[in-house]
């Protein structure tokens, strides 16, 4: 198999072939049915593929260079303790149920966003950090107030999970967000919810009057396309077999292993990244199997990630060479420390004093080095990839379980140190900040370095660095700070970066323009079909 | 009268058996939709964040107090609302539903249609070999994964035909597939019920008797014959119609309709207990209900029951 860890993600946005044409309605497929449109509960893909389209942002993230220009928000300042923003927004500007988009409705979004309303079981949004409350300057302006510095607050604007939405959408519930009210669920953006069918169907619809598209952007004016349907279809092969033979346009999720059925048909396969914490496999230091750094190097120089990469995954999967993927910002190459040495493996668990027992798993002092992993069910191909790892594993005298359980075991056991030892995922979001989301004890905590039983730190220093990134007001002092926890985070030996995860989507050669946000959300405002 | 009001008294303590237990078990299992939903590092949120949340869905509300609300609002028709998603429970159900039952119906229906001409088919056709092939379609039918034959169907009728199309179908397009998906292993146990009654009875000597009385085989067949086969074969239809909402959640998943199978699949991964609650309840109605009419269908298919009944009464 050709050496793929190389090659460059597809361009997102392909180079269109002759003018746009307007009109038409996009098939689109979707592997799930979307749960919820509160804008912070927009992560998970189904959400997030609608509230993309549906809702403008404050500020628009170039999801190529990751920079940031003006959108709703046509010029901003942030003070120099990162504690002030002021946001001049856009004249003009309504929601697709007629009310304006003015400084007030902005700023009832991000208190909403920012605090949360535990009354109605909306939570507060991961990307927001210190929120203290918001001030209408005057009908185009707004100010925000942070309780500490939060440098994270410009790009937190830009995502999703920010989506600006109508002032009467805000007052709705949890479940009032929920299936079955999509039309009532109101924004700015270039689309609107016009039909619904509870789990498997729902239609977006241009907006003919949108005129206020990021001002960088080339194509202004309404959508191309008249509609975009999505249709739920659970079933990987039918999505695949229906956009071959032509019934779809779009689909999400093309599993590793049909890529080439996609490919071998001629259509175009996309797969843009995601731009954060890579996939990878969590130590948990904090249990005792591996709170010796030579156990942890040794599991590092154990596994051939190359090897799982061109068995079980394609060229649209790069590997890894740190905690961050290349595209994410403050990216630092930690590849030096991430070499595949079997050999050096034995050593490192010989020093550490782990003896080969009779049925081939090391023991010491009568427990043997058995470890548990979570399959990770939302992670492309999880369960196989950590099969392959297993058996690389195995020829090292290390022992990997596979935690396969229902949902209620599994939520618990992931949160116990004891039970799960190896935590495998990756999250996904454009700023220096996401570093902090996954191994922060008040956020993900994915390394368990908060104790959820005991509610003991392990490492205090990991928390100081990540504390850093996520207060740092100076940019450039920020970016070394993010350096900082990839270097310590390596020298550790407390992660296992796998490969830089892509979604992967493709659509009929006819379609054009197809674009992705900078987490790889679905744009369809530039689509248009070329038949 | 006293039959039907007793049949009716037993329905109504199934029903809250089958609500008991299902809250009961469910309650059991580790960990609940609320933890799933809300602990997942996914979201996160730090533990005070969580704790907020629960007090909100009432989480610590002492499990009696929990079983009372439930049991009454479901008696006024109050079903919840989804965990995961936070739509209403009445909501989700009243969309599902009927795509369920038309799916679950016409199914039945054709299953019984296959069943029954293979059976008389078999029965009555004078040549050995296609005897043989017909008594031999059953097994075969029942062999087959559900999930893979509404693959292949899809594979050969959609994709490579192009027959029918799976996505955007008219109303009948989207029935034809996934009803015969479902008919095909629903119809084989019906099949093989039939056809060894029908062989038990021909073999009976007033059957001899008609024959000899010069009754065509048809006669004998469909005067005689097939009105005695029914009633095993009736028997087994209403325990299959449990099987057929089994079935059901395989073919909806496979062919992306709605309905309560994928509804069910759903909130069972996610632990989505007031869905659960609602399903449960609703396939026990159903169940039920069909094996009411099947127990009431009895005495006018058997005249010597109605007696037996008559004097229990």
């Amino acid at each position: 198999m050709a050496a793929c860890s190389s090659s460059a993600p597809e361009k997102s946005d392909s180079a269109a072939a002759g003018e746009p044409k307007t009109g038409g309605t996009a098939v689109y497929l979707e592997q799930q049915t979307y749960t919820n449109l509160y804008p912070p509960a927009a992560g998970f893909y189904p959400n997030g593929g609608i509230v993309n389209n549906i809702t403008d942002r404050l500020v628009y993230q170039d999801p190529e260079t990751l920079e940031f220009e003006p959108w709703i928000a046509t010029e901003w300042e942030v003070n120099d303790t990162a504690t002030e923003y002021t946001f001049t927004i856009r004249d003009g500007v309504t929601f697709s149920d007629g009310s304006k988009l003015d400084a007030d409705a902005v700023a009832k979004n991000f208190d909403l966003y920012g605090k949360g309303n535990t009354d109605k079981a909306l939570t507060i949004s991961e990307a927001i950090n210190n929120y203290d409350h918001s001030e209408v300057v005057d009908p185009t302006t707004v100010k925000f107030f942070f309780s500490k510095p939060s440098p994270g607050f410009l790009q937190a604007t830009s995502t999703i999970n920010s989506g600006l939405l109508s002032p009467k959408t805000l007052d709705l519930d949890l479940e009032g967000f929920g299936a079955g009210n999509g039309t009532d669920i109101i924004g700015s953006g270039p689309f609107t919810i016009t039909d619904e069918k509870i789990g498997t169907e729902l239609t977006l619809t241009a907006r003919d009057d949108y005129d206020w598209a990021p001002p960088s952007a080339e194509h202004q004016g309404r959508a191309y396309v008249d509609a975009v349907q999505f249709i739920v279809t659970p079933e990987d092969s039918v999505r695949v077999g229906s956009l071959i033979a032509g019934q779809a346009d779009i689909v999400r999720a093309v599993e590793a292993q049909d890529e080439k059925q996609v490919e071998d048909a001629g259509l175009t396969v996309y797969a843009p990244q995601t731009n954060g914490v890579n996939n990878a496999l969590n130590l948990r230091f904090g249990n005792k199997l591996l709170s010796d750094i030579k156990v942890r190097q040794a599991l590092i120089a154990g596994i051939d990630r190359e090897e799982v990469i061109n068995t079980i995954y394609t060229k649209n999967y790069p590997l890894a060479t740190s905690t961050l993927s290349k595209t994410a910002k403050g990216y630092v190459d930690e590849s030096a420390t991430l070499t595949y040495d079997p050999t050096k493996a034995e050593a490192l668990l010989d020093e550490a004093g782990w003896k080969v027992g009779s049925d081939g798993i090391r023991e010491k002092d009568g427990t043997k080095l058995t470890l548990v992993v979570n399959e990770a069910a939302p992670q492309p191909r999880s369960f196989e990839a950590l099969t392959l790892i297993s058996q690389q594993l195995a020829k090292i005298g290390v022992d990997l379980q596979i935690l396969k359980a229902d949902a209620g075991t599994y939520a618990k056991a992931i949160l116990d140190q004891d039970q799960v030892q190896i935590y495998h995922s990756m999250v996904g979001r454009a700023d220096l900040d996401v570093i902090k989301s996954q191994y922060y004890s008040a956020n993900r905590n994915v390394l368990q370095n908060l104790n959820s039983n005991t509610g003991e730190i392990a490492d205090p220093q990991l928390e100081t660095l990540l504390e850093a990134v996520a207060s740092e007001p100076d940019p450039a002092k920020r970016l070394e700070n993010d350096k900082a926890v990839q270097d310590y985070l390596a020298e550790q030996a407390y992660v296992i970066p796998l490969f830089e995860e892509p979604q992967v989507y493709s659509a009929a050669n006819w379609v054009q323009g197809l674009g992705f946000e900078s987490v790889a959300r679905p744009t369809f405002y530039n689509v248009w079909l070329d038949k | 009268m006293g039959y039907i009001a007793r049949r009716l008294g037993q329905a109504i303590i199934v029903l809250f058996i089958a609500f008991t237990g299902a809250f009961l078990l469910l309650q059991a299992l580790p960990g609940d939709a609320l933890l799933i939903k809300f602990e997942n590092p996914e979201l996160g949120l730090s533990q005070e964040q969580i704790a907020a949340v629960r007090e909100t869905y009432g989480a610590n509300i002492p499990l009696p107090v929990q079983f009372w609300h439930t049991f009454t609002g479901f008696l006024s028709g109050d079903f919840g609302y989804s965990v995961q998603s936070g739509t209403a429970v009445r909501v989700l159900l009243a969309e599902v539903l009927p795509a369920t039952l038309l799916l679950a119906g016409v199914g039945f229906v054709v299953a019984v249609f296959v069943a029954v001409s293979i059976a008389f088919l078999s029965t009555f056709t004078r040549f050995a070999w296609i005897r043989g092939v017909l008594r031999s379609l059953p097994s075969l039918f029942v062999s087959v994964p559900v999930f893979w034959l509404g693959i292949i169907l899809i594979q050969v009728f959609s994709f490579r035909l192009g027959l029918i199309p799976v996505i955007n179908p008219s109303p009948v397009q989207a029935l034809i597939l996934p009803v015969l998906t479902l008919a095909v292993p629903i119809s084989a146990p019906l099949a093989q019920i039939l056809t060894r009654s029908i062989d038990d009875i021909s073999t009976q000597p007033f059957i001899a008797v008609v024959t000899a009385k010069g009754a065509s085989r048809s006669w004998v067949l469909f005067r005689n014959v097939a009105k005695n086969a029914l009633l095993p074969t009736l028997t087994i239809a209403g325990i299959l119609f449990g099987e057929l909402i089994a079935g059901a959640v395989v073919t909806e998943t496979v062919f992306g309709r709605a309905g309560l199978g994928r509804l069910t699949e759903q909130a069972v991964a996610n632990q989505d207990t007031p869905v659960l609650m609602a399903v449960v309840l609703v396939a026990a109605l159903v169940f039920v209900i069909v094996n009411l009419i099947v127990d009431l269908l009895y005495p006018v298919l058997d005249p010597r029951l109605k007696r037996k009944v008559g004097a229990n009464a």
